[in-house]
């Protein structure tokens, strides 16, 4: 047996030492054709196969290595969080959540990809450009952060047999806006004659907590004509008349109907699963909900469900109240590089592989459809115009081919804030459960949004 | 080389007295070895212990960040909360605790399995536990209520959409959760006591509650207090309770200290003033360790 020295240790130690720094070459060598990508867990198991699918077929196509880790929403969103902050970033990584990319532009942490997204320019819709276009307040332009992969819009999903039970039928939906959703107090008026003790008429997520309420919210404020709130020029108009008058109308249908008995009351405090937990146990007729997760999830052990229970009339919303088409707010999944990336090349050639439509196009119809494809050539294709498909055709329509807005984040990272600190769910809450008049919930609401958007000045 | 210079070129004696010092009275190889063997200490130290907690009171540093989180109105609830979490959950837990301890002192093979189904809160993962406690508090279709509307045909209150109610949820589920430990902890205390010293005041007359007044709780005062101090710094860095079973809402009026940190740093993507707020209990947790550290010097009992 060997004696143990000192010298023997030390010895042993340099050795080692050695050895790492004279293999270290190697090592750089293949970190210069390797890049690090985090991406979000999919809700279904198809969105990773077909993330993975991609990034295998890239690295076929060109030698070189994409490091992947596929990581659940929320621990994400804490990862990114904390890997920005303290410097020690991927090479790429996706805006979970949406907001990172103006919040993270704004402070200058993201490498321009311009030169990505121009290649495919023509391709994408004008609601995907303006979505990755985003301010830059240390050099005090705008640029180009993020390269658009997929994208969603705020469909309602509507349970067939409780509208059939209540005696109505799917066509008698009206096409306007306050009256579909009135409809769904009927239902649920005839539904509580009929015995039922606990079914809700309407899924609002009048709740402070998750982004669901603030999307409901913003889709009742451009409903009720308060689109212009912030203007892409990152100006807030709270003193636009119209825009005042949209917002107390929203905060008083939505908080009204909550204070009417029409929605949970336990929608007060849902996460952001709750409602979808919810509507799949048929405790409301009605939910309103982003993406087609809720559809998704049923596709392969509930077909009957996905192909003839559910529906997804008027994809996201009916027109407003004036009969105008109500354009859809699509919110977009993008990939951005971080500054502090240590293989921007890679990074930049592995989007710009990613970004051509057949392979980004495959992505998301490999992800059974639960996300929009950012394209308007993608949604010809047969996967989104299957006839025997109650679902797809109608959600690429509405979220891709017809008019469609940015989220107002985009604009200005001010109005990150007021999703995050839930400022519309105070007022909608204030409505419904405080007894709060909806002009002075919104007169407390556009005070705090002013303070926000003070911090955030777009010159 | 003249006598001079020697005298002038040898160590002045206080030096070779703080080097010995210094080396603990080791020489030549045993002091190089010793060092070897502290290093990889002193390095996890540095990396694990020291070097997150200087990052943290670096990132926590900014006084501007102070007046804007003293500003925000979730903040000023929480603070109410988290009194309110730390005041009944750890006293009245405590309390449980050390009269259960008690009561499971008693003999017999029934009271050992009584304890093996009451230790179960406490064994089961934290997590599962409490989102199972907020679908069990669903107000439309939690368990609580649909038992009560089968049984009594009562509609229970939405528990999880007041304040004050799913405050209470929180706290009653954390006492449901580490009651049993801290049991465990002062039934192992008072397992300790010798048998003499009971059986001598059983002699002297001190049986029931005399017998706890005069000897256990004396015995178990040091204990107790440790426990509790213990009990109130893990409670004050407690997310789970508060995240899985109420969610820091309705409308964020539920959040303590350790939730609204995260809410600020990764919700609000600040991590600074996440990092701020929970550095705000920072006046409370220094005198407690204080406390706590000149309570684990006391090694005498007075009865």
């Amino acid at each position: 047996m060997a004696h143990l020295t000192r010298r023997s240790v030390l010895g042993g130690s340099l050795a080692l030492g050695a050895t790492r720094v004279l293999g270290f070459p190697h090592v750089a060598k293949a970190a210069a054709t390797t890049a690090s990508m985090w991406f979000a867990q999919g809700f279904v198991k198809d969105e990773d196969v077909s993330l993975r699918k991609a990034v295998a077929d890239y690295e076929k196509a060109s030698g070189n290595k994409i490091e992947l880790s596929i990581i659940p929403f929320a621990p994400e969103r804490q990862k990114i969080i904390s890997a920005i902050t303290s410097g020690v970033v991927p090479d790429l990584l996706d805006n979970n959540p949406i907001e990172i990319l103006q919040i993270y532009a704004w402070q200058d942490k993201w490498h321009d990809v311009s030169d990505v997204v121009e290649a495919q320019k023509g391709q994408y819709s004008d609601t995907a450009l303006q979505s990755v276009r985003a301010y830059n307040a240390v050099t005090k332009k705008h640029g180009i952060y993020g390269v658009p992969v997929r994208a969603a819009i705020v469909p309602c999903h509507i349970w067939r047999p409780l509208v059939e039970k209540a005696g109505f039928k799917i066509t008698d939906l009206p096409k306007t806006w306050d009256a579909h959703f009135d409809f769904f107090k009927r239902v649920q008026d005839n539904l509580r004659k009929q015995g039922e003790r606990k079914v809700y008429g309407i899924g609002f997520q009048v709740t402070a907590n998750g982004v669901d309420p603030y999307n409901l919210f913003m889709a009742f404020l451009v409903a009720y004509g308060g689109r212009d709130i912030v203007t892409p020029d990152g100006k807030v108009h709270l003193d636009n008349p119209q825009v005042k008058e949209a917002a107390i109308k929203a905060a008083a249908y939505l908080g009204g109907a909550y204070r009417d008995g029409y929605v949970p009351p336990s929608a007060i405090n849902w996460n952001d699963a709750d409602d979808n937990n919810a509507f799949h146990a048929k405790l409301m007729v009605m939910d309103v909900d982003g993406t087609l997760s809720t559809e998704v999830a049923l596709k392969e052990k509930h077909p009957e469900q996905y192909y003839q229970d559910i529906v997804t009339e008027g994809f996201g919303y009916p027109n407003d109240n004036a009969g105008k088409p109500v354009p859809n707010i699509v919110g977009f999944t993008s990939c951005m590089i971080p500054k502090g990336a240590k293989n921007v090349a890679v990074a930049k050639e592995f989007l710009k592989f990613f970004s051509q439509p057949k392979v980004v196009g495959e992505f998301v119809e490999l992800g059974l459809g639960r996300w929009l494809p950012v394209m308007p050539e993608l949604a010809k294709s047969p996967f989104w115009q299957n006839p025997k498909d109650p679902h797809l055709k109608g959600y690429v329509q509405r979220g891709l081919l017809d008019p469609t807005l940015p989220d107002p984040l985009v604009f200005n990272p001010a109005m990150a804030e007021v999703r995050n600190q839930h400022v519309w769910s105070l007022a909608m809450i204030d409505v419904a459960r405080e007894g709060v008049k909806p002009e002075a919930a919104i007169d407390k609401a556009f005070k705090r949004i002013g303070e926000m958007f003070a911090k955030y000045p777009v010159t | 080389m003249d006598s001079a210079s020697v005298a002038i070129s040898r160590p002045a004696p206080w030096r070779d007295s703080l080097s010995r010092s210094l080396r603990g009275g080791l020489k030549g190889g045993e002091y190089t070895w010793a060092v070897a063997f502290v290093v990889p200490y002193l390095a996890v130290f540095v990396t694990f212990v020291a070097y997150p907690v200087v990052y943290g009171l670096w990132m926590g540093s900014d006084p501007s960040l102070y007046p804007q989180l003293f500003a925000d109105p979730v903040y000023q609830d929480t603070v109410v909360n988290t009194v309110l979490y730390l005041a009944l959950g750890v006293n009245v837990k405590m309390f449980l605790a050390l009269l259960l301890s008690g009561f499971f002192m008693r003999p017999g093979w029934w009271m050992k399995t009584l304890l093996l189904l009451f230790v179960l809160p406490w064994a089961v993962p934290q997590i599962s536990a409490f989102i199972s406690i907020h679908w069990m508090l669903n107000g439309e279709w939690g368990f609580l209520n649909n038992a009560l509307y089968s049984l009594f045909h009562i509609e229970g209150p939405f528990w999880l959409n007041e304040r004050w109610s799913a405050l209470g949820a929180v706290i009653v589920s954390h006492i449901w959760k580490w009651t049993p430990f801290w049991t465990l902890i002062l039934l192992a205390g008072r397992m300790a006591i010798p048998l003499e010293i009971r059986d001598t005041a059983r002699v002297d007359g001190a049986t029931g509650v005399r017998g706890f007044v005069h000897i256990t709780f004396p015995l178990l005062a040091n204990l107790y207090l440790i426990s509790t101090l213990l009990s109130t710094i893990f409670l004050l860095g407690d997310f789970n309770a508060v995240y899985f079973v109420s969610g820091g809402g309705p409308a964020d009026s539920t959040h303590v200290l350790a939730t609204i940190g995260i809410r600020d740093a990764f919700d609000l993507a600040q991590p600074r003033l996440g990092v701020a707020a929970v550095m705000s209990a920072l006046p409370l947790v220094i005198p407690l360790v204080i406390v706590l550290m000149r309570k684990l010097r006391t090694t005498e009992v007075q009865i």
